[in-house]
């Protein structure tokens, strides 16, 4: 097990990875604890980590590992009815994306975790949509519709139009 | 074609095929609901983007690596157990006849498997061969320059694996005998007499040390053998 290797090549996802698990948690406190984890479990099975695949990857998938098992420990698991109900509970409708990020904040820490994962993962991660695919352990057509349904529902709490 | 609201996300994720992004292309020139989509998925990447992120408290580094350290040492406790066997397994392996017999086997045939003896001293006479060890700090018991056949022709150190040796070489023709005097304790019962990697190995003790003869020819470590007591008796 080479531990310089895993400093010099996961950790620089350190940053990355909490800030993907800050919008999965919500708050600071809970976002460190699962990269902790995260960062931890990756350690453990980093010899299973073939060199040269996608770390990125492999590193978010273990953080949605570690989130859906601490949901799960927490009888929270999100459910998929629950992901086609009414949508989000979202702030009054607001005119647009630049009213200085709050509205954003809030409407993207409103929806549900399925689709608010799956368009961070894409829109600040930049992760493809197999990229996606496999960190979310989905078929490909349910990466394209959580984004897609996660973008209408943004754009509906942002400016009211119905999604 | 009609709006397809989850063909203009994928649209704005490039992942359509060309000809699904030229009929798109098409259909956005006329479509004033799905290009307002596309300005909004857009602009919502941007305003993802650059929403802050709080910083990591300070310490929270510190303390991963901490973590990560200690997990390690975890992983490694697992092994201690098996070092600790190895540990015992060479302290014993250490002195014992067998494995010095192999070691000293495995040298006799290095040095004499070379194209040219690497001694570092070359004599036939035991005397300049004992000062030259004497001058470095190491004593020998009193050698024969000659048995039969052998004749004593240089001598070195060799490094085994514990220990360093005082290497006598004795050469003839077609024959090699090594004479080794071990510094360090070897445990052997009395006129100890071995097989190694096709060699045999006799320890003898001689004026409190212990000397050992390495040579694929059983008579000639016997022959020396009863040269060196002579040798050793006549001196004392």
């Amino acid at each position: 097990m080479d531990r310089e290797r895993f400093d010099t090549e996961a950790l620089p996802y350190l940053k990355r990875l909490y800030g993907t698990a800050y919008r999965m948690t919500g708050n600071p406190a809970d976002a460190e604890d699962l990269v902790q984890e995260t960062l931890l479990r990756a350690f453990r099975s980093f010899d299973r980590f073939i060199p040269g695949t996608n770390l990125r990857a492999w590193l978010f998938t273990i953080l949605h590992h570690v989130r859906t098992d601490g949901l799960r420990r927490a009888m929270r698991a999100p459910r998929t009815e629950e992901l086609a109900g009414e949508g989000p509970a979202v702030p009054p409708p607001q005119e647009a994306l630049a009213s200085g990020g709050e509205d954003l904040a809030r409407a993207i820490a409103a929806l549900p975790e399925a689709f608010r994962v799956a368009v961070v993962l894409r829109d600040v991660e930049e992760l493809s949509y197999g990229e996606i695919a496999q960190v979310l352990q989905v078929p490909l057509g349910t990466v394209m519709s959580r984004i897609h349904r996660g973008r209408a529902l943004l754009r509906a709490a942002l400016t009211g139009r119905k999604p | 074609m009609s709006c397809a609201s989850d063909q203009v996300t994928a649209y704005v994720d490039d992942v359509l095929d060309p000809a699904a992004r030229a009929e798109m292309e098409a259909h956005l020139a006329t479509c004033t609901d799905c290009r307002e989509q596309v300005a909004f998925e857009r602009e919502l990447k941007a305003g993802l983007r650059a929403l802050p992120i709080p910083e990591l408290r300070p310490g929270f580094e510190v303390r991963l690596r901490r973590s990560l350290a200690a997990e390690r040492g975890r992983r490694y406790a697992g092994l201690l157990p098996l070092a600790a066997v190895l540990t015992l397994l060479v302290l014993w392996a250490r002195g014992a006849a067998p494995f010095v017999a192999w070691e000293l086997s495995l040298d006799h045939a290095h040095c004499f498997g070379q194209d040219r003896l690497p001694a570092k001293v070359w004599s036939s006479d035991p005397l300049e061969i004992a000062a030259w060890f004497d001058a470095q700090g190491t004593r020998i018991p009193p050698v024969p320059s000659g048995v039969a056949e052998l004749g004593l022709v240089g001598a070195r150190y060799c490094p085994l694996l514990d220990r360093v040796a005082a290497h006598l070489y004795y050469a003839g023709e077609e024959r090699r005998l090594s004479v080794f005097v071990l510094s360090g304790p070897v445990r052997f019962p009395d006129d100890w007499t071995a097989r190694s990697r096709g060699n045999h190995v006799r320890f003898l003790r001689s004026a409190g040390m212990t000397v050992a003869l390495v040579s694929d020819k059983q008579e000639d470590v016997e022959v020396f053998r009863a040269a060196f007591r002579t040798t050793v008796a006549s001196r004392y």
